[in-house]
């Protein structure tokens, strides 16, 4: 019957008490028993209600009632039966009812009739009927008694087991302490197992009964039992095998979404689109308009207007919208991430809206402070005086501040940078300073005006007294050092420039030999006071002395070798020789550099041309009269060349690179490689061991001769080309000059012992020369004793530096 | 300065203590420290002062604390210094210097190299004393273009003497008829004067060449009572010359001009040739400027582009003393009562040595102020510790040698206390490199005033108003 009940409505299951329980609650043991009866009365009375759904309230309840007949009953039936109906009927007072009953003398057979009183039927009837009975208790008031709640009724696990513990996740040794372990469904105690004694767990422990595993199951506090098949499951399991003969551990695939006849079919098709796709919708253009219309008409607005109230709200949330980062700010253990609220220190004195007299700024402290720069001050405040807090005006700065906070959280950096903790000046070089490096010229002291033109090339007399200067005017000028005034002038040509001007070394004799054209004229000014007597007569014989070789000796070599002569030596004009110039020397090509040996006696010249690349380069010998040519074939376009100051060497620089050569052995002794793409120029220090070269590509290179081919030193300040590069004759000094209108003044100290290097230091920009057609500063020279250098311009001045 | 400051106390004063190193403006008595108020300024210490040396006259007076000019009140002075007001201060007093002010300028062909003035105050016309008896002053000034020009005070041309073949480099009044001179053709020469006053009517004719040097003489100087002239050449060396034609020597043969040289100007008079009395080599490069030493004509001292400056005794002709410097030197003047060289360097300053062996340190003080090289010197004839310098930068200098700072600790530093600038260059942008203003030669006479000569091809006079 219990199964029949199960299958067809809810399972009503009541528990079944355990044995202990009954000892307990033997109060309660006669109503159980009842309840059961009831139990299978109200199956029955279901049962045959198969038209059930049809009854309605309250008609039914009299057949219902005696359906119930079958109940065993007592002779009073009728009269309780006849309660009953008044019960159902005044549901709301009960009390009133079992008042009446209690005082009724056959109160005790209703009690025990209503406890019989099938309940579930009850609620069949109606939903409205109280699940539980009134009774009297010991006292005599009325006690409920609550029906079986039946653990699975409104469930749909039907597994429920019974009689379950409900305590959930709790452990069971918090009960340790009690005799319960739980509660079931019902709300009544679960009974601890009873614990053998030592006897029972001895006894136990002699008879194992079967499946005893000495566990105890958590859920239940009771033994566990596992059956033969369990254990052998759990010790598939354990050793990671399959657990049981039906496992399949690789079981076929099944082909869900690939195989034969599940190919995707791709949703793409040839179809036309149709026509409505392009068309805008009829239908969707009708509910629009609908929309419209209802706007237009007002019964849909769009928005609603907002109310006072609501803008208040808005404007005081707007007024409070803090978004304040460290609002829950938490001790944070120090981490790069983590940006801590800055500290702000206490207000002072001066912050106060009435600080004392001693805290408020006077009037030349306010000046100061509003003539500040507001970074540079110092608080960003002025103290002021209120005599009350209520005149203490707005904050002026509000929105400001406001401003700045939000534009430095958005350009706040996000990730902390790691600063390296180096002094940046640590790092640089130890240079001297410059002051310690005195003298060197600093400023102009003296400008020489006169050339029409660019003045190509100048040059300082060996003893100091005069600058001898040439020019695109085709004039050679002598000029005072100290005044600058112009002492002499004479002009060489009326169409070509004067490329070079250069005065013979040595004291005794002096000869200013000038390249104009093809000609390289030696002059001996003819001024009064220009020279000594002495000098005078020396020059002379040192221009004439060739000219007595050349008719005792030279007619044999030359002619003896039966060489066509690639220059001629010869004496210029009547004029000319009144004037001074004593001597010329006629090459075939242009001449762009002049350089004196140091004894006087030689000179070189170089004549960049791509067309006679073999007499490009000449060597002179003043006193014989004789030109010769050490390079049959030269490697490049010769750019300038020099002479070594004390050995027999000899440089000459082509466009890129600068060779060495010894004139002795005729060999070539070592090839620099500057790295320039165009050397203009090149100076070698006056020990020799250094050599400077300048390039139209800004740049300006030292190269130690001891060291390799390479540059001991690039020096990149100029912004354009370098014309002209020149060493101090004495001094430790150089200057290079730029087409950007520059010279620069550099200390340059070489020391004697290889082993410590040359230092370089950039001392002084000297700026005066106007840049003229992209051509700046043409050549300087210095002053053969003082720290003085003298430039010659584009602009057609000479400058001294002091 | 905290008494000076409390509101309410205008009566704020300091004690001085008054001195003056002049003896004829010295007080009667010591006054000892007198207290003054801050708030007298210059005027009214000058006024005390004269109060107190009960002049009929009052004479204008400056005053130097702590070698700095009182330009402010003593109030403003001891706030800025940083002097407290309760220490006495000591007040050096000095006859004030007036501006000197612009009076003319006498245009020349070429530039003026060199100036000198005849004056009765002027050196030459002490030296000439009674003889010397006209009131008239003459100004002489060598030019670039060879010549020698004397003026009147009226800008006119007295006289004009030609007979350098190439530019004059130094002209000097010897005495009221006596001119000598030197230039770039190597020579000296001396030249009578007559005066007149008159436009061209006085006359100045050579009576004497000099040779000896090989190269330009830059500078000369001159000392009247013993006839010596003293030259300084670009070849290294100081001549010793005689300005009478019966002391000196035959002129070297080697140095006259050849015959057959052909000369610019033909001379058809043969004037009397000579040669130097002494030549004094040891500089290693060109001698800039010579000069006597002030109380002892047999002392000359000269300075050189070679940084140094020698101490000569004239009468052995050996070189004394050698003071070495860090710069070029260009020009030198003696101070005799500091017993002091001023020497122009191109360093852009002003050097002063002292000379005396006792001496620990070679510069005993620095002015500076010039903008270019220094190239001539010249004394205050009223006072022994002012002088007046002229610059390449082209304005000229005075500088008072009592006013002097500390500066870096160690260096004692002077500032000028006028500067002249050139009256050509008024209005014009300041000149880089001193192109076309710059000055060649200055003279400072008692009556003339300042005297400057320069590349703007004009002597300009600035002369100090008195009151």
């Amino acid at each position: 019957m219990v199964q029949r009940a199960g299958q067809k409505r809810k399972v009503v299951e009541v528990p079944v008490p355990a044995p202990e329980q009954i000892d307990e609650e033997l109060g309660y043991g006669a109503v159980d028993g009842a309840l059961d009866d009831e139990g299978d009365s109200e199956e029955d009375l279901s049962d045959d209600g198969s038209d059930e759904e049809l009854e309605i309230d309250g008609e039914d309840d009299s057949e219902a009632e005696l359906d119930s007949d079958e109940i065993p009953s007592s002779e009073d039936d009728e009269d309780i039966r006849q309660q009953m109906r008044e019960l159902k009927t005044s549901n709301g007072d009960n009390d009133i009812a079992s008042q009446e009953l209690t005082r009724s003398d056959i109160a005790r057979k209703v009690s025990a009739a209503s406890a019989r009183m099938p309940l579930s039927a009850l609620e069949d009837d109606a939903d409205d009927v109280p699940n539980y009975t009134v009774m009297t208790d010991a006292n005599g008031d009325p006690r409920y008694v609550y029906g079986e709640i039946d653990a699975a009724y409104d469930s749909d696990d039907s597994d429920a087991p019974a009689g379950a513990n409900t305590i959930g996740d709790i452990p069971l040794s918090y009960y340790d302490a009690y005799p319960h372990i739980g509660y079931d469904i019902n709300g009544r105690r679960i009974q601890r197992p009873a614990k053998g004694e030592a006897l029972d767990s001895l006894l136990d422990s002699i008879d194992i009964p079967k499946g005893w595993t000495g566990l105890t199951d958590p859920a239940t506090g009771k033994p566990l039992k596992l059956s033969r098949e369990d254990l052998e499951v759990l010790k598939k399991l354990t050793r990671h095998e399959t657990p049981g003969d039906g496992y399949d551990p690789y079981p076929d695939m099944v082909e869900y979404f690939t195989g034969k006849g599940m190919e995707e079919v791709m949703p793409i098709s040839a179809a036309p689109e149709p026509k409505r796709r392009f068309i805008p919708s009829m239908h969707e253009h009708k509910r629009v308009m609908k929309i419209v219309k209802a706007i237009k008409e007002g019964r849909i607005k769009p928005y609603r207007a907002p109310t006072e109230e609501d803008r208040e709200r808005e404007e005081a949330e707007a007024d409070f919208a803090s978004y304040d980062v460290w609002a829950n700010e938490q001790p944070r253990a120090d981490h790069v991430m983590n940006v801590p609220a800055p500290k702000l220190p206490p207000p002072g004195y001066e912050e106060s809206y009435h600080p004392p007299p001693e805290y408020l700024p006077d009037k030349h402290e306010q000046q100061e402070w509003e003539e500040q720069d507001e970074e540079d001050r110092t608080r960003d405040f002025m103290p002021r005086d209120h005599t009350a807090l209520r005149k203490v005006p707005g904050y002026e700065q509000f929105i400001k501040e406001k401003f700045e906070r939000c534009l430095d959280l958005y350009l706040a950096p996000r990730v902390r940078r790691s600063k390296l903790n180096i002094d940046p000046e640590s790092l640089l070089p130890k240079l001297p300073d410059p002051a310690e490096l005195k003298p060197f010229p600093t400023t102009c002291a003296t400008v020489c005006r006169g050339h029409e033109g660019r003045v190509r090339s100048i040059a300082v007399d060996p003893s100091g007294w005069y600058i001898a200067s040439g020019g695109d005017d085709g004039t050679v000028r002598v000029w005072d050092f100290k005044t600058g005034r112009q002492l002499w002038r004479i002009k060489l040509s009326a169409s070509e420039p004067v490329n070079v001007v250069s005065w013979r070394p040595g004291q005794d004799a002096r000869v200013l030999t000038a390249c104009c054209g093809e000609t390289v004229y030696f002059i001996v000014p003819q001024s009064d006071g220009f020279y000594t007597p002495e000098a005078e007569a020396a020059s002379r014989e040192v221009l004439d002395s060739g000219f007595g070789y050349a008719a005792s000796n030279g007619s044999k070599t030359v002619a003896g070798q039966d060489k066509p002569s690639s220059s001629s030596w010869a004496r210029p004009s009547a004029a000319l020789q009144e004037r001074g110039v004593l001597l010329t020397l006629t090459l075939r090509s242009t001449p762009k550099t002049l350089s004196w040996h140091r004894r006087g006696d030689y000179l070189s010249t170089v004549s960049p041309t791509t067309a006679a690349t073999s007499t490009a380069i000449a060597i002179h010998t003043l006193s014989k009269h004789q030109t010769q040519h050490p390079f049959k074939r030269l490697k490049g376009l010769a750019q300038t060349a020099c002479f070594h100051p004390s050995k027999p060497l000899f440089f000459v620089a082509t466009r890129q690179r600068v060779r060495m050569y010894d004139l002795q052995q005729q060999k070539m002794e070592k090839e620099l490689m500057p790295g320039a793409r165009w050397i203009s120029d090149i100076s070698l220090h006056p020990l020799g061991s250094n050599l400077l070269i300048a390039s139209y590509d800004k740049r300006l290179l030292w190269h130690d001769l001891d060291l390799g081919t390479t540059p001991y030193k690039t020096l990149r300040y100029h912004s354009k080309a370098i014309r002209a590069v020149e060493f101090h004759p004495s001094l430790p000094l150089f200057a290079d000059a730029s087409d950007d209108g520059s010279l620069q003044i550099f200390h340059g100290k070489v020391v004697g012992d290889s082993l410590e290097n040359a230092t370089v230091v950039p001392l002084k920009v000297l700026r005066g020369h106007r840049v003229v057609r992209e051509l700046g500063v043409l050549d300087v020279k210095w002053h053969p004793r003082e720290a003085w250098a003298v430039s010659a311009g584009a602009d057609g001045s000479i400058r001294v530096w002091m | 300065m905290a008494t000076a400051q409390v509101p309410g106390d205008r009566l704020a004063q300091v004690r001085i203590h008054l001195k003056t190193r002049s003896p004829d403006i010295e007080l009667p008595q010591d006054t000892g420290p007198i207290l003054v108020s801050t708030e007298l300024k210059r005027y009214q210490l000058s006024t005390l002062v004269n109060r107190l040396l009960d002049t009929e006259k009052p004479i204008p007076l400056e005053f130097l604390v702590n070698g700095q000019f009182l330009r402010t009140s003593i109030d403003e002075f001891l706030t800025q210094n940083g002097i407290s007001a309760e220490t006495t201060l000591s007040v050096e007093y000095v006859k004030a210097l007036i501006p000197p002010l612009y009076v003319a300028s006498y245009e020349h062909d070429d530039w003026v190299s060199s100036v000198d003035v005849l004056s009765a105050s002027s050196k030459a016309g002490q030296w000439a004393g009674a003889r010397y008896d006209s009131s008239a002053q003459r100004i002489l000034s060598g030019s670039y273009d060879g010549l020698l020009r004397v003026w009147n005070m009226s800008s006119e041309v007295v006289a004009t003497g030609q007979g350098h073949t190439a530019s004059v480099k130094a002209a000097k009044v010897l005495s009221p008829t006596q001119v000598v001179s030197s230039g770039f053709d190597r020579t000296l020469r001396l030249w009578k004067y007559e005066d007149s006053e008159a436009a061209g009517a006085a006359s100045l004719t050579p009576t004497l060449e000099l040779y000896g040097h090989k190269a330009s003489i830059d500078n000369i100087a001159v000392h009247a009572p013993s006839s010596r002239i003293l030259s300084a050449s670009s070849d290294h060396t100081v001549g010793i010359w005689s300005s009478k034609k019966a002391e000196g020597p035959a002129a070297p043969e080697n140095l006259l001009p050849t015959a057959n040289k052909r000369r610019k100007l033909s001379n058809t008079k043969t004037l009397p040739q000579r040669g130097p009395l002494n030549i004094l080599e040891g500089h290693q490069s060109q001698v800039s400027d010579v000069c006597f030493d002030g109380r002892d004509a047999t002392v000359a001292y000269s300075s050189s582009w070679d940084h140094s400056v020698k101490t000569w005794d004239l009468t052995t002709g050996a070189c004394v003393d050698t003071r070495t410097t860090a710069q070029s030197l260009f020009s030198i003047c003696h101070l005799p009562e500091a017993s002091l060289l001023a020497t122009g360097t191109s360093a852009r300053h002003i050097t002063l040595i002292d000379p005396r062996a006792s001496a620990t340190t070679v510069s005993a003080m620095t002015l500076r102020g010039h903008t270019n090289a220094v190239v001539s010197l010249a004394t205050d004839p009223a006072s022994s510790y002012q002088l007046v310098s002229g610059s390449h930068d082209g304005t000229c200098k005075i500088w008072d040698i009592r006013s002097v700072r500390n500066d870096a600790g160690t260096e004692r530093v002077g500032d000028s206390v006028y500067t002249i600038e050139r009256d050509s260059a008024k209005g014009k942008p300041k000149a880089v490199g001193g192109e076309g203003v710059k000055v060649f030669g200055v003279a400072w006479d008692r009556e003339v005033g300042v005297v400057s000569g320069g590349e703007d091809k004009r002597v300009q006079i600035n002369k100090s108003s008195p009151p």
